[in-house]
């Protein structure tokens, strides 16, 4: 079998990865304890008012027939209406993707920015001054949360500099990136922290091994040696890290997205439950399902490329 | 060499770019406010919720207009009206008035409004308006409405937003459409609504008081993240922020760019007590709770000294408000002595709090402290706000904090709500006393003032005795806005007064 071929059938298993998570998702929402009429009518509304709401979206229904109705809307490509903005849901998600694409893509871009030239210095002075503070500053990313980190960047470089804007996601394109230095700085110190961790340990594991010595007795500058041979083979397990860590991002652009006020999908999805939006979470968890098995199937074909060795 | 230099000239243009001034104003004239969240919908007949009649109230106008004060109303779209001998029937002379597409709002428009509350399926508002027999236009500028039987509040009724007045024919040729271009009625047209984000308001050149108007336009930006807010605020990025928290206000006084708005509101939180639970039937028992409960303490640690003690149902400042109802002292020795009394040891409470809300938990857990004292065990069960209502409507609880906002300046809407209602079991208390329902009915179709207010007066002091539930603290809209804004200005309502606000 040729090595790419798990190209074409990957893509099958996604039909039963999304049926079990549109089945848990609904499950796990409709069984914490709350009701979105309540939430829409507030606390002054009349029981009367409350039954004909609930009607009104099909909530009186068995839960059978509601899941039944929620596969009937996704075969005709829509997913209901949302309760709470009584719009359907799709162009609702639609709409939020962009921000929360542009999250995730930043955050990962600026991880590599930092952890590889981090991970670098560390395992070239391995033991010394500059390879403790690194680790030091792995450490520190590791611990601090998203939601403490992400304000004091905003009253260090928003408040006092004045570099950045507080908040918001901008207008034009050069606006929006902008707007998205300090979310994706906040989620990258936390996830470089991990990459950096693991790409130094690989890089010594590396700068050890045989072909590493076979270059040297060569002749081979030690920075040709890591440029050609210690950085290639160390990327690999980083990429297969990443792409773990998506569903980490993902999770993490909710948090990102409140305190930065990102009107991403992060944002949708922490509303949608509060006010128990089912289709809404739903529909934002399938979303979200997609893209981590995508991003993974992504990762699987950049490992296939990068490393002749692999097959899947 | 040569490639890198370029790639280092762009990276440094880049930086430069994103590194220059670039404090995004919005255009001259345009008010930027930040509030927490977003609103649901653009049909005022489809909400029940603040967010969404903070921004109706300046888009649509209404018939008949609450003034600054809270406590009046004044013309709106109707410029005077009168009502007949038996109080059934009103007839409303409306103003030369136009909708943002240019059409002529006529009495039919009017009527048709108020049909619609009370008759659509998805109104939130039917029971309000089904006091209404009949709404007819009798020409283009008179409305005629006839009431199945006289009620005191209905005047009052027809200033909520959520009987603003929409176009007829518009909204009758695409209702589903209407969240994305509204045919509006007051100040300002929607441009834009990025739903959970943005709505974007414009000034309405057809707005029958377009001179009053000086704003170009309105953003009301959701910013869920209290201190992000206040951030956003003190960088210049908002003009106005709403929702400030208790805990920020000192401080942000003390910021030379911005100034602090306390407008008074009707908001009044209190404890919810369920009657039907033992011992809390006996009125005693309820009394000696009251007691055991320091008000000024709470104002002072919870709302940082912002609130004041509430001592009647009625908001201070709201029409027929009794300043002088009895305010029980923090007597924990006479609490614990009357429980003695009336037999009860060891009570022990359930407090169901939403989890999540700062203030309702510290609320909590300074009442679990003072109760102790008069030796009352409170065990604190947190519950989720989306699941918090039902278990109140369950009788899952012995005591719970809420709050109430009133939505017309007429003391009957909550008087009825709390006391005098059998199908939401007065708030969820379940409170029973017959003299009050009595008196709740005869209020609302009195129409001589000074007969009515010895009417709320004397409520106000038969809810007190009877604790149908613990009155805590009132608070006012917590508003900050910098110094270049003019005239941001709330009412008890919460209507905002944007057609006079300024930006300098």
């Amino acid at each position: 079998m040729h090595r790419y071929s798990f190209v074409l059938y990957r893509p099958l298993q996604l039909i039963p990865v999304l049926f079990g998570i549109s089945v848990l998702s609904f499950v796990l929402v409709k069984s914490i304890p709350g009701d979105p009429v309540r939430m829409l009518l507030g606390t002054k509304a009349t029981p009367e008012a409350v039954a004909r709401i609930r009607a009104l979206y099909g909530l009186d229904e068995p839960l059978f027939m509601q899941y039944f109705y929620f596969l009937k809307n996704l075969g005709i490509g829509e997913m209901g209406q949302s309760i709470l903005y009584k719009t359907p849901v799709l162009p609702l998600i639609a709409d939020r993707v962009a921000p929360t694409l542009f999250l995730v893509i930043g955050s990962v871009l600026l991880t590599l920015l930092i952890a590889v030239p981090l991970a670098s210095v560390a395992a070239t002075w391995r033991g010394r001054a500059v390879d403790h503070a690194i680790r030091a500053f792995t450490t520190a990313g590791l611990g601090f949360p998203a939601f403490w980190l992400g304000i004091m960047l905003i009253i260090l470089f928003s408040v006092k500099l004045g570099l950045f804007p507080v908040a918001g996601y901008g207008e034009t394109v050069i606006d929006k990136l902008h707007h998205m230095i300090l979310p994706c700085l906040t989620v990258a110190l936390a996830l470089s922290a991990v990459v950096t961790r693991n790409l130094r340990a690989s890089m010594i594991a590396e700068l050890a091994s045989d072909h590493a010595t076979a270059a040297r007795a060569k002749g081979l500058s030690e920075s040709w040696i890591f440029r050609r041979h210690i950085l290639p083979n160390s990327l690999i397990p980083a990429i297969n890290l990443l792409a773990i860590n998506v569903g980490w991002l993902i999770g993490g652009s909710v948090v990102v997205e409140t305190v930065f006020s990102l009107p991403g999908m992060g944002q949708l999805l922490v509303r949608a439950i509060f006010t128990r939006d089912y289709m809404v979470v739903q529909g934002v968890t399938l979303v979200f399902a997609c893209a981590t098995v995508l991003l993974n199937f992504i990762a699987d074909v950049l490992t296939v490329a990068a490393d002749p060795r692999v097959k899947l | 060499m040569k490639g890198k230099l370029k790639y280092g000239l762009i990276l440094a243009g880049a930086l430069a770019i994103l590194a220059g001034d670039i404090t995004i104003a919005a255009a001259e004239g345009v008010l930027t406010i930040g509030r927490r969240e977003d609103g649901t919908t653009m049909d005022p007949i489809k909400t029940a919720q603040n967010v969404d009649f903070w921004v109706f109230s300046n888009m649509y106008d209404v018939l008949v207009r609450v003034d600054k004060t809270g406590t009046k109303l004044e013309p709106g779209l109707a410029e005077s009206w009168t009502v007949s001998e038996d109080q059934l029937t009103y007839t409303f002379k409306l103003r030369e008035a136009k909708f943002s597409d240019g059409s002529p709002i006529t009495a039919g428009d009017a009527a048709w409004n108020l049909l619609r509350i009370r008759d659509h399926k998805e109104s939130l508002w039917g029971a309000t308006y089904s006091v209404i027999k009949d709404a007819v236009a009798e020409d283009d500028k008179t409305l005629v409405v006839t009431l199945n039987q006289p009620t005191a509040s209905f005047l009052s009724t027809l200033a909520m937003p959520g009987v603003s007045i929409l176009s007829k024919k518009a909204t009758e040729a695409d209702e589903a459409g209407l969240s994305d271009h509204p045919v509006s009625s007051g100040a300002f047209i929607m441009k834009e609504w990025r739903r959970g984000d943005t709505v974007v308001l414009e000034r309405n050149p057809h707005f029958w008081e377009a001179d009053r108007v000086s704003l170009d336009g309105i953003q009301w930006i959701s910013v869920p993240d209290d201190n992000t807010r206040v951030l956003k605020l003190q960088a210049g990025e908002l003009d106005c922020g709403i929702f400030i928290p208790f805990s920020r206000i000192a401080e942000l006084k003390q910021d030379a760019n911005l100034n602090v708005l306390l407008d008074p509101s009707t908001r009044e939180d209190h404890l919810l007590i369920n009657h039907e639970h033992p011992p809390l039937d006996k009125k005693e028992v309820r009394q000696a709770l009251d007691l055991a409960i320091d008000e000024q303490a709470i104002v002072d640690t919870v709302t940082f000294g912002v609130g004041t003690v509430a001592n009647s149902y009625i908001p201070a400042g709201a029409l027929y408000y009794h300043k002088d109802n009895l305010v029980r002292p923090f007597d924990p020795a006479k609490a614990k002595e009357m429980l003695a009394a009336a037999g009860v040891s060891d009570l022990t409470l359930q407090y169901n709090v939403e989890a999540g809300n700062e203030v309702d938990e510290q609320t909590a857990v300074l009442i679990q402290q003072q109760a102790a004292q008069a030796g009352i065990t409170i065990n604190i069960m947190k519950i989720d706000p989306a699941a918090g209502w039902d278990e109140l409507v369950a009788g899952n609880y012995d005591i719970s904090v809420n709050y109430w906002t009133n939505d017309i300046i007429d003391p009957d809407q909550k008087t009825t709500f709390v006391l005098g209602h059998d199908t939401n079991m007065n708030y969820m208390t379940r409170y029973k006393n017959d003299a009050v329902k009595e008196l709740v009915e005869k209020a609302r179709v009195e129409f001589d003032p000074a007969k009515r207010e010895q009417m709320y007066i004397d409520l106000q002091k038969m809810a007190k005795e009877d604790v149908n539930w613990i009155d805590l603290y009132y608070s006012p809209y917590r508003n900050a806005c910098r110094k270049n804004i003019e005239a941001f200005y709330q009412n008890p309502l919460g209507r905002f007064f944007m057609e006079d606000t300024k930006k300098m």
